[in-house]
This record gives structure tokens, sequence and C-alpha cells, in this order.
């Protein structure tokens, strides 16, 4: 009996053993995988990141038929965009145009010129598929809500292409109007926080985004990036690795609701439940997206964004960016959001408005549907010749 | 070795494992979550939430019939009854009483001058506390505001996600150096003593406050906390507070903070930046949807309609 319980605890024991080595070894067998593994095993993205290089979005009409672009062409763009003065060209200081422009190049960092001639890399052409007939009307009518309030500024006057497609003529009847849809953008009216747009109202960050910088940090079990992008608009999102449900449908969000998983070396993102005042590029609510983030190297973190909405474009995108491993120490600084808290923007701009219905009023002013506060004037300056013309 | 001695094994085996498994791993309803972390810490990962009156008032005190009061028919401050702000919220706006987290004789030991402004804070708690224009929270703020808040902790930073405005903060573990600015949220600087996470919090600005009762602090305010575990689902927070611009002498706060056992417990959106655009800039609208000024003063009309078989009315009239 004795020798048989001896013969038990050994094979216990073993076994014991063999369960420990299991454990830590390696997922994938003798070849360990050369990207970097948390202590816990899982693919190590963390650290701060973001794209070193300028991409377009989509791929000028110029570039059409080139993918990417040779280490020549890089230099000479480079070189070209460098030579930009921008919003430095304030010729028209003090005026309604310049305001509207508000930043001069000292807030614009022009970035090197990237390898490829779009973030999208499907479909092949780097451009956004068409939009579906519904969100074309959709788009169509919020644009003629826009040019109507429009209709009555020297921008239309001077027929800027701010006001392509609509015309000159006195304030709009339109102008009492509600907005067809919830507006997330510039309206030419400030009767109240709702018709400036979500950028003014410190509220402009979107899922996905391929500006500004992210800081991951991870824990078994969730995934934490927060993402400093904007003007201090920056945003928290939390990505649960557990195999539990998107959310009911009925709650809405901002940045959606992220359930991800590893598969193989790439934590693979779902993401719906996105909100009705969320706009990415017109979508809305029925935004649905797959994130492939990918440790490719040391130094590298390819981020790939399958971007589908039936209600808004006529078939699914993908967006595929590099984005590069920063500094810690030097990028240590001024991550907090703080637009919210230090936003005189919004309510100058509704005051203003509100003194120049008065002054109006009074006869002492012109007609404020007559001044345009929805342009944004910054490519005057001068072109990029990488994104201009596209 | 028999077959009947090699299936005792791996059933023994399996006894064995089922303990150790026990012993180390709790399922705590976010999946199942092994009390330590891969390095030997306490894992604090998951969604947590302090359960306490301290977001009303750090101080032990009475309830009170709401957060902004009135002076009654009697002159006693306990007889005082809700102002108009809160009025038709009812019972549901009342502020509920607390033993207090504030540790020792449980008084903020404010210098003379600091203990008038807090009273002054308090009169004009609906001006000024900043939790009511949706701004970051700050620290300790943060942790006992009655939300969810997500601990994500990794070996070198950890993150805290806090339900409140979206705020969150990196905890550098490895000792990154501070902002040249102050900032909302401070600057965390963790480290392990034993089985303590201690978190050292500068950077601060004098911008925040500790509760709704009006204790503030200055820009040199030091904060350091210690997150002990109790249980693998209770912790310890401890914040020492240091500020000599306001207090003679540093103070503490504890309490307990639980985890959010819920299987699917995380922390949603609380899209406070939009919904507090009317609190903020209704006054500025073209067609203002509060309508009645007296000077500089907005007058807040309380109108609640009584939906017909409403018994009490019936009976008793207007």
């Amino acid at each position: 009996m004795r020798k048989r319980l001896l013969q038990v605890l050994g094979v216990v024991a073993v076994i014991l053993a063999v369960i420990a080595l299991l454990k830590v070894a390696p997922a994938g067998g003798a070849s360990p995988s050369p990207t970097a593994k948390t202590a816990w095993g899982d693919p190590d993205l963390q650290g701060i990141w973001t794209d070193d290089y300028q991409t377009p979005l989509q791929r000028p009409v110029k570039y059409a038929n080139k993918a990417e672009f040779t280490d020549q062409e890089r230099a000479e763009l480079d070189r070209q965009r460098a030579a930009i003065l921008r919003r430095n060209q304030r010729v028209e200081v003090g005026t309604e145009r310049d305001v509207a422009g508000a930043y001069n190049a000292v807030f614009q960092s022009i970035k090197h010129t990237g390898k490829r001639t779009s973030l999208i890399v499907d479909p092949p052409d780097g451009r956004i598929p068409a939009l579906t007939a519904d969100a074309k009307q959709r788009a169509d009518t919020d644009r003629a809500f826009r040019l109507a309030l429009l209709q009555a500024t020297e921008t239309c006057k001077k027929g800027d292409p701010a006001c392509a497609g609509g015309k000159y003529g006195p304030r709009s009847p339109r102008y009492n109007e509600m907005p067809p849809f919830y507006n997330t953008g510039r309206l030419n009216r400030s009767n109240g926080p709702e018709d400036r747009s979500m950028m003014e109202r410190c509220m402009a960050a979107v899922l996905p985004d391929f500006t500004g910088y992210r800081r991951i940090v991870q824990a078994p079990g969730a995934v934490s990036i927060f993402y400093d992008v904007g003007q201090g608009q920056g945003w928290q999102r939390v990505i649960t690795l557990d195999q539990v449900p998107h959310l009911p449908s009925n709650v809405r969000q901002r940045f959606g609701d992220s359930r991800g998983h590893w598969e193989g070396n790439t934590l693979v993102v779902d993401v719906t439940n996105f909100s009705p005042k969320s706009d990415f590029q017109g979508a809305r609510e029925n935004l649905h997206l797959v994130e492939r983030w990918t440790r490719t190297d040391a130094k590298t973190l390819e981020y790939t964004v399958t971007i589908e909405d039936p209600t808004t474009w006529t078939k699914p995108w993908t967006v595929k960016q590099e984005m590069n491993r920063q500094d810690e120490q030097a990028n240590r600084i001024y991550y907090e959001p703080r637009c919210h808290e230090g936003n005189y923007g919004l309510p100058a701009l509704l005051s203003g408005t509100r003194a120049e219905e008065a002054a109006f009023a009074a006869g002492k002013g012109p007609d404020p549907a007559t001044k345009d506060s929805a342009t944004d004037f910054g490519t005057e300056g001068g072109v990029d010749a990488l994104t201009g013309g596209g | 070795m028999s077959r009947r001695t090699l299936v005792a094994a791996v059933m023994a085996t399996a006894v064995v494992t089922a303990i150790v498994s026990v012993s180390v791993t709790r399922i705590t309803g976010q999946s199942s979550r092994p009390a330590r972390t891969a390095d030997g810490k306490p894992n604090f990962s998951g969604v947590w939430q302090a359960i306490n009156e301290a977001n009303w008032d750090l101080q032990a005190h009475d309830a009170r019939p709401g957060a902004v009061t009135q002076k009654s028919a009697y002159p006693y401050v306990y007889a005082e009854v809700p102002a108009a702000p809160v009025l038709a919220l009812g019972a549901a706006a009342i502020v509920p009483g607390s033993i207090g987290v504030v540790q020792g004789d449980g008084q903020i030991p404010y210098t003379p001058a600091a203990a008038m402004k807090k009273a002054e804070n308090a009169a004009h708690w609906i001006d000024r506390d900043p939790e009511l224009k949706c701004y970051l929270p700050g620290i300790p703020r943060a942790t006992y505001m009655p939300f969810p808040f997500q601990i994500v902790q990794s070996t070198s930073k950890i993150q805290m996600i806090y339900t409140f405005s979206n705020a969150a903060r990196t905890i550098h573990l490895d000792k990154v150096a501070g902002p040249p600015d102050d900032t909302w949220m401070g600057h965390s600087v963790g480290r392990w003593e034993g089985d303590t996470l201690v978190v050292d919090v500068t950077n601060f600005n004098d911008k925040t406050w500790f509760d709704r009762a009006g204790n503030f602090h200055s820009d040199a305010l030091h904060v350091v906390e210690r997150f002990t575990p109790i249980t693998a689902d209770a912790l310890r927070y401890e914040a020492t507070i240091e500020d000599p611009n306001v207090f003679s002498k540093p103070w503490t706060i504890a309490m307990p903070i639980y985890r959010r056992l819920e299987p699917n417990a995380q922390v949603l959106d609380y899209p406070c930046i939009d919904f507090t655009e009317e609190f903020m800039y209704g006054h500025l609208r073209k067609q203002q949807l509060v309508k009645h000024w007296e000077g500089e003063t907005i007058a807040v009309d309380i109108t609640r309609k009584v939906p017909p078989g409403e018994r009490l009315f019936d009976w008793y009239g207007k």
C-alpha cells in the first residue's frame, strides 16, 4: 500500500511538473516568436505610439495608379511641403476670414512624407467606396442646409469654393430651421452649442482615428488605449478580452463598445454600439469596425481597421497605418485632455453672436447671417503638395 | 505501474491541481482573475467602486434634504427644505448621511483663512464645484466618485480609467519625470511596498475639489495613496493629503473599495461634456430654455404637472 502511495505521489509529481512546464513554455512550441511578450505571455503592444509620417487617408487623384512613392519622390515632396508657408501668410490680419482661420503654421506640424500614397489599402484604388444612394441623399440634404445658411455671406458672393453648389442671395428662410440631422460640423449659425462643430464643443475625437498619439497599457484580460488627439480632446478606451457579448443594442457610446481577442500575435477588436452623435466620414450609429493591432518589430505597431456601414458605404473598406514607438521621457507631457476645462471659445462664439444680433436689431451692425463662421479658410496659405488636388 | 495506480495518480493530480487553482484563482465575475500577477504583485486589474458618501462630504455628516437648501418656517439649519434647483426631484435629491472617511479625529486641519474659504465654497457649491461643469475630477476624488473605475495593471505602468468625464491617469512604476506644468489629475509615480501599491501624486493645479462640501486645496497639493488588498475583491484605499498653503498638517482619508462582480462589468460612457452644455452655456442661446432672469441670477421655475389619478392630489387638492 505504502509503495503504491509513493508510486502515485511520484506520478503526480511528474504530471504536475509537465503541467508546470507546459504553462511556462511559449505558445507555438520550440520556435519562440520574435514578438515581445508581456510577463503573462500576451503579445506586448505597450508604449506610446504615433505615425511618424504623413500619409493622406485617401489617395490623391493625381497618384491614381501609384500605391507607393519612391524615396526620391518622398524627398522631393518633403522639400515642396516644407516651403509651404500655410497660415503664416496672414494678409487679412484682423478680418473675419483671418479669425476663421484661427491657427497659423505654429500649430500645424508637417511630418515627413510617408511611403504609401494613401492609408486606405482596400479598395485597391485607395479611395473611400461610393456612398449608398440613401447616404448620398443624406449628404446632399445636409450640404443643401449648410449652403442655405452661407447664402448671404461674402464667401458665396465671391464664389469661394466653400460655397460650391450654393448661390449668393439674401438671408435664407432656412436660417430659422432645425438642421436635417444632428449637427456635428460647423454651421454658419450660432443659435446654441448644437450649431457649432464637435471640435468647438471639445468632442471632436472619433474612432477610428489616424492622428495623434496612443498610450497602450495591458493587463491579462484588458487592453487600455489612451488617445491623445485633437486639441486636448483626448479620450480613453478599454478593450475587454473577456468573452462577454457586446452591450445591449440600446446602449450607445461615442466611441462604441470594444470586444477583443488574440489571434496569434494580433489583437483583434470588434467595435459596435456607436452613438448617433458620433460621426466618422458620415457613418454614425451603424458603424462597425474590426481592428487588428500587431507589433511587427520592436519599434513598429501595425494598425489595420476594416470599416463597415451598409447604410453609408456600398462596401467595407480597410485602412492600414504603421505606428512608431515614441520615447517615454520625451513624450511625457500634456496628454491630459483639457479642452473642455479651457473652452472659452464656445461661449465666446455664442455670446459674440448674441451681441451681433443685438447690434443688428438696433441698426448698428450687419446681419450676423452675412458673416461666415463656418468656413475653414486654412488652406489659403498654400496647397499641400501631398494631399492637394485630391 | 498498474493501470489502477495511473488512474489514482491522475485523479490525485486533478484534485491537487484543483486545490492549487482554487488557492490562486478567484472567480470574481470579471472572468477568473488570479489573485496575483505574473510578477507576484497583488492583482488589482478589474472594475472597482467605492461604496460610501465621501463625494458628498469627506467628513461625517447628517442627511440633508437636498444639495442646495433654503430656510423654511423655522430658523434652524436642521429644518431647512430643498431649494429650487433640486426641489422637483423630491426624495431622489436627498443627500445621504455619512460616518465620514477622514481618519483620526475626523477633522480636516485647515488654516484659519482656508477654513473660511471652505465654508464659503460650501455655501456656493452650485456655482463653484468643478464636478458640476464636468471638469476632470482630480485625485483622490476620482477614486470615490459614485461610479465604477477600471484598473489595467501592467508591469511598469498601471492605467486607471474613471467613469466621470472619461478621466484617466497613468501610474508610472518606472519613474517618468513629471510634466513641466500643472495638471488636473496629477502626475502619478508608483512603487510596491510589500503588497501595497504606493502612489505619489504631484503636479496638481488648484482647480479640483475633494467633494461636494467645498473641501479644496492649492497647487501645492501632494497626495500619497496606498492601495492594499483586503481580499481578492476588496482593497483598502488610503490617501494622505498634504498642502502647506491650505492645511496646517497632513491628514488622511481611508475607505474600502470593492470589485464589481458582475461578469460583464465595464466602465460605460459618461458624456458629461455634452450633457453639461445647457448648464454652462444655456444662457447664451438665442432662444433660452431657462427664460426667467432676475438681474444677474438665473431663476429656475420648477414646473411639475400632476398626472390625472394621482390620489394624494385628488384627495387633498392643490
